[in-house]
């Protein structure tokens, strides 16, 4: 039995843990934000706030509204449903008062754009390979 | 239309602008044409009517219902965009298809930070009214495939639409929810077959506009599940007669409108009650009249299998509130003075840019039926039923 814990422990660590489903907002590694408040990621993701505090345009990257990680990014992280933001996007396209998020078709383009796009902010499901393919080039922003 | 002044005005504006923005543009790091964005929709319906025509000759059926649209935006800096729309609509004997320019202005920003937004755009800009005026000729984003006729009426929808002229906008967010205001001076543009009918009937004359305001504050608490609006515009008319032995006459509209809304992960409540006055003094052979008109409608939307959204909707409509059985109806049924709308209908979203809608009206009364699609009065019917179905692509 005793040898069975250190055993288990290490199954455990190969577990999912809650924490490593999450969502995550990740920016350019250029971006001089640490943190960000949810009022504000919604202004972002909504297409209304379009420019960081040192003046830079905000290049805002986003799944299909059906991805799973889109849909729980929304309601996880911008407490809204996915046709909330959809219906946001489209009053304000179809009105000339704003334009629509870049979409994106994979995580890994998701990634991909985030770390090459000077001003780009999007969201990533915090797994370890992602982790690994992208901690040089992306930060993540902490949402308070 | 704009004076000529105020087109100069533009072109001087605009072209500064232009100038200094793209001496300040490489500063940011990218380019112009990274943030051209191209977008469009096609819809097209058919609409069948157990009486009265509504959209063409609806009671053998008709196809004459058809809208497309193509827009072009670009945001050279982050402050500055520039967004044009042509709309081509198909309906009945009101609209014929002709292209128009629905929206082409710029929008300019004067602050900007996570707090609030504060700025201007200037030149044909779509006019705040209620939840869905601003997007109105796009089938995705309304709640059914006719608007809510008592507020959103679609025999005098150019008077609404849009105005030439300047609009101020700003957000405010806050830890109490956000905060939307728009204020808009201009000159609506009623340059179209129906508009002039609707107002002074078939006499002669001219309709000349004059300087008419629009506004809305809107309030969003909790990312948008509650939606709190008041909007409103004063739309100012002169009547020119043909005799210059005629003095001009003056036409005034107000409309002003309260909306709310709810959303949940399934359901969405909404409804908007509106109060409409107008005015008429000297208007060839319409006597003068003061007259509040009434409308609301409650509307409850449940979308499920992800992709399916089905509505429930009762709208009224009284085009005189001290009147609203129509009985001090002088010319005309009594009917012609209200209408009462039972809809139900079912959205189904094919992919991400087909869409499918179907719906069924029961209505009592014609206060909304088109003059042009209708021009005899007592050969309208007072109880009638409305279906219709539409298909809608957008990019």
């Amino acid at each position: 039995m005793k040898r069975l814990i250190p055993l288990l422990g290490i199954l455990l660590t190969l577990l999912p843990l809650p924490q490593a489903i999450a969502q995550e907002v990740v920016v350019h590694q250029k971006v001089h934000q640490e943190e960000i408040s949810r009022n504000t990621l919604r202004a972002i993701f909504g297409m209304r706030l379009l420019k960081w505090p040192d003046g830079r345009a905000i290049k805002v990257f986003v799944l299909q509204d059906d991805h799973t990680t889109h849909i729980t990014f929304s309601k996880s992280i911008l407490h809204m449903f996915p046709y909330q933001l959809r219906r946001a996007w489209d009053r304000q396209v179809y009105s000339g008062t704003g334009q629509s998020p870049n979409e994106v078709s994979s995580l890994k383009e998701m990634s991909e754009k985030v770390a090459s796009t000077p001003g780009a902010i999007g969201y990533l499901s915090h797994s370890i390979e992602h982790q690994f393919e992208t901690k040089l080039d992306l930060k993540v922003l902490h949402v308070w | 239309m704009f004076g000529n002044f105020s087109k100069l005005t533009l072109i001087l504006f605009t072209t500064g602008l232009l100038f200094l923005e793209s001496v300040r543009a490489p500063l940011y790091g990218f380019t112009w044409s990274d943030t051209l964005q191209i977008h469009g929709f096609a819809s097209q319906a058919f609409i069948q009517t157990s009486e009265n025509r509504f959209f063409g000759d609806s009671k053998e059926g008709s196809f004459d219902f058809t809208e497309l649209g193509l827009n072009a935006s670009i945001r050279p800096v982050p402050d500055l965009q520039f967004s044009v729309q042509v709309l081509s609509r198909r309906a009945g004997g009101g609209d014929n298809g002709d292209l128009q320019l629905d929206y082409g202005f710029l929008d300019y920003s004067l602050i900007s930070n996570a707090s609030k937004d504060f700025g201007f755009r200037l030149g044909r800009v779509k006019n705040p009214l209620g939840f869905y005026n601003d997007t109105r000729d796009v089938a995705f984003t309304r709640p059914s495939i006719l608007l809510p006729q008592s507020i959103y009426f679609d025999r005098t929808r150019n008077l609404a639409l849009s105005s030439d002229g300047i609009h101020f906008y700003s957000d405010h967010r806050t830890k109490y929810g956000n905060f939307f205001y728009e204020l808009g001076m201009g000159y609506p543009d009623v340059d179209d077959l129906q508009t002039k009918p609707e107002i002074i009937g078939p006499q002669p004359g001219g309709l000349d506009e004059r300087l008419s305001y629009v506004g809305r504050l809107l309030f969003e608490k909790n990312a948008g599940k509650i939606r709190l609006g008041v909007s409103g515009a004063i739309v100012n008319f002169k009547f020119e007669p043909v005799s210059p032995a005629q003095e001009t006459g003056t036409i005034r509209f107000i409309p002003l409108i309260f909306s709310a809304q709810y959303n949940s992960e399934f359901w969405s409540l909404t409804s908007e009650y509106a109060l409409r006055y107008s005015k008429y003094r000297q208007v060839g052979a319409i006597t003068d009249f003061n007259r509040t008109g009434e409308s609301y409608y409650l509307q409850g939307a449940y979308r499920f299998y992800e992709r399916f959204e089905a509505f429930l909707r009762y709208d009224v409509l009284y085009q005189d509130r001290n009147d609203r059985g129509g009985n001090k109806v002088a010319t005309g049924p009594k009917y012609s003075l209200f209408a009462k709308d039972w809809t139900a209908g079912l959205r189904w979203d094919i992919t991400k840019s087909w869409m499918s809608r179907i719906e069924y009206h029961y209505i009592d009364g014609t206060a909304w039926l088109p003059v042009l699609d209708n021009p005899v009065g007592s050969k309208t019917n007072r109880y009638w039923q409305l279906f219709t179905v539409l298909v809608s692509y957008r990019f």
